[in-house]
């Protein structure tokens, strides 16, 4: 055995040693102890250099390990961390399959080939989220989410404050990952953090497109008897077409019925001019002193004096807010 | 499938096989081992079988001066690793004879 063997050998047992950092002392000196011995009987059959015929040490130490069945050999990680380590190994593998599956679907060899192409894409989108946050804090008036980060209103400040964030974004974006541990551990929680804030935040201005007008919609003329209800005509208790009128349920939401917007021979549609109800005036069915009116529209002449009374259809609580005596509704049809 | 996963399922009983007739150091084993035709058994995984083994209190051992290199560590069955051989051995036959059999059985 020459002096290089013996080096070698020696490194090779330090190697198996420092990859063994994490075993108690006792352990590792038991498991090491035969190892140069065998390391010498490796040399001496020839055959190459003890990386090439036993792998690196890193290897041959987690093999030995593995088959000394060494418990606790890892102490500096905590319980737990191996099941955490398969089922992330796992996870990747999987995510590593579907991404070849994928990606052919796509029209590219795995799908993260086409995700990287997207990612400018996603530095844009991340300005803007970082835009509406920003807004969303510093905003003091208070009002409800937009689609533009708007601070106090201001939509000049708000194109501004967007192309600021937009063009950060893509400036850190084309930066690449940050260097630091503590940069990129910053970096994945606030992406989480943006992507969090951004689906929160569609779904609530969503939520707010999506119920506005179907409040009304449904409850008095999305569906059911009033779903064709163009245009609403008051009439008080002498027959007489009330203008302006204004329609209130119990919880004081205003009633919408219909468009605002007039249907003319000669102009074709065009807004109505009048607030409140009727839309259009001059569209009423019923005429002051037309026979038929009397009959049709005050059901009850004699009726109660009350408002309330009067409403078509109290379950409904419809009250006319202008109240020359008794107003009725006469829906009118299309 | 990975030949090597069958392996580590028997190694012990390999080694213990190996070590029945003849006491051995590591090394002496390792080759026994490949003589017989586990060619892709590993060295850290004979050695680390053996200590494992021994810890187990199936393998004593001793150390045997050499003059032409260092000292060697020899391994012997004792009378728990005897017992342990036959039983795991049929276990192991037990084993063998239901996989023939399914083979066969597959073969025909």
């Amino acid at each position: 055995m020459n002096l290089t063997a013996q080096d070698e050998i020696a490194e090779y047992v330090e190697g198996v040693r420092a990859a063994l950092g994490g075993v108690p002392a006792a352990t590792r000196d038991e498991l090491l102890e035969d190892l140069p011995e065998h390391l010498a009987e490796v040399l001496a059959e020839g055959g190459g250099s003890l990386r090439a015929r036993l792998g690196t040490p890193d290897v041959y130490a987690a093999e030995l390990l593995a088959s000394a069945g060494v418990s606790g050999a890892v102490p500096r990680q905590p319980a737990g961390w191996k099941e955490f380590a398969e089922l992330r190994g796992r996870s990747a593998a999987a995510a590593r399959r579907a991404d070849v599956r994928v990606g052919p679907l796509l029209g590219y060899a795995k799908a993260t080939d086409f995700l990287t192409l997207l990612r400018p894409a996603w530095w844009v989108l991340r300005g803007y989220l970082a835009a509406m946050l920003f807004a969303y804090v510093f905003d003091s008036g208070g009002g409800p989410l937009g689609l533009l980060p708007r601070l106090g209103g201001d939509g000049i400040v708000a194109l501004l404050l967007l192309g600021v964030m937009v063009v950060g974004s893509v400036w850190l974006g084309r930066r690449g990952r940050p260097e630091g541990l503590w940069s990129r551990r910053l970096m994945t929680g606030g992406t989480a953090f943006l992507v969090l804030f951004g689906l929160v935040g569609f779904t609530e201005v969503d939520g707010d497109r999506q119920d506005g007008p179907a409040y009304y919609e449904t409850g008095y003329s999305g569906g059911g008897q009033y779903a064709d209800v163009q245009d609403v005509f008051v009439y008080d208790r002498f027959d007489r077409l009330v203008e302006g009128a204004q329609l209130f349920d119990q919880n004081g939401q205003p009633i919408r019925m219909g468009e605002p917007f007039c249907w003319n021979e000669t102009t074709g549609t065009s807004p109505s001019r009048n607030m409140g109800y009727p839309h259009c005036p001059e569209r009423a069915p019923f005429r002051a002193g037309d026979p038929s009116a009397s009959e049709s529209a005050v059901p009850d002449p004699s009726g109660d004096p009350s408002p309330s009374g009067a409403a078509p259809s109290p379950s409904e609580s419809v009250a006319a807010s202008v109240a020359p005596p008794v107003p009725s509704v006469a829906p009118s049809g299309r | 499938m990975d030949p090597t996963q069958l392996l580590k399922g028997v190694l012990d009983l390999a080694v213990l096989a190996v070590l029945r007739d003849e006491d051995g150091y590591g090394y002496d084993i390792l080759r026994r081992l490949r003589a017989a035709g586990l060619e892709d058994v590993g060295d850290a995984s004979v050695y680390g079988t053996l200590r494992r083994l021994f810890n187990g209190g199936l393998l004593n051992s001793y150390v045997v001066p050499s003059d032409e290199g260092p000292h060697r560590k020899y391994y012997a069955l004792n009378a728990a690793g005897r017992a342990e051989l036959e039983r795991y051995g049929k276990v192991w036959r037990g084993f063998a004879t239901i996989m023939d059999d399914l083979l066969d059985g597959e073969k025909a």
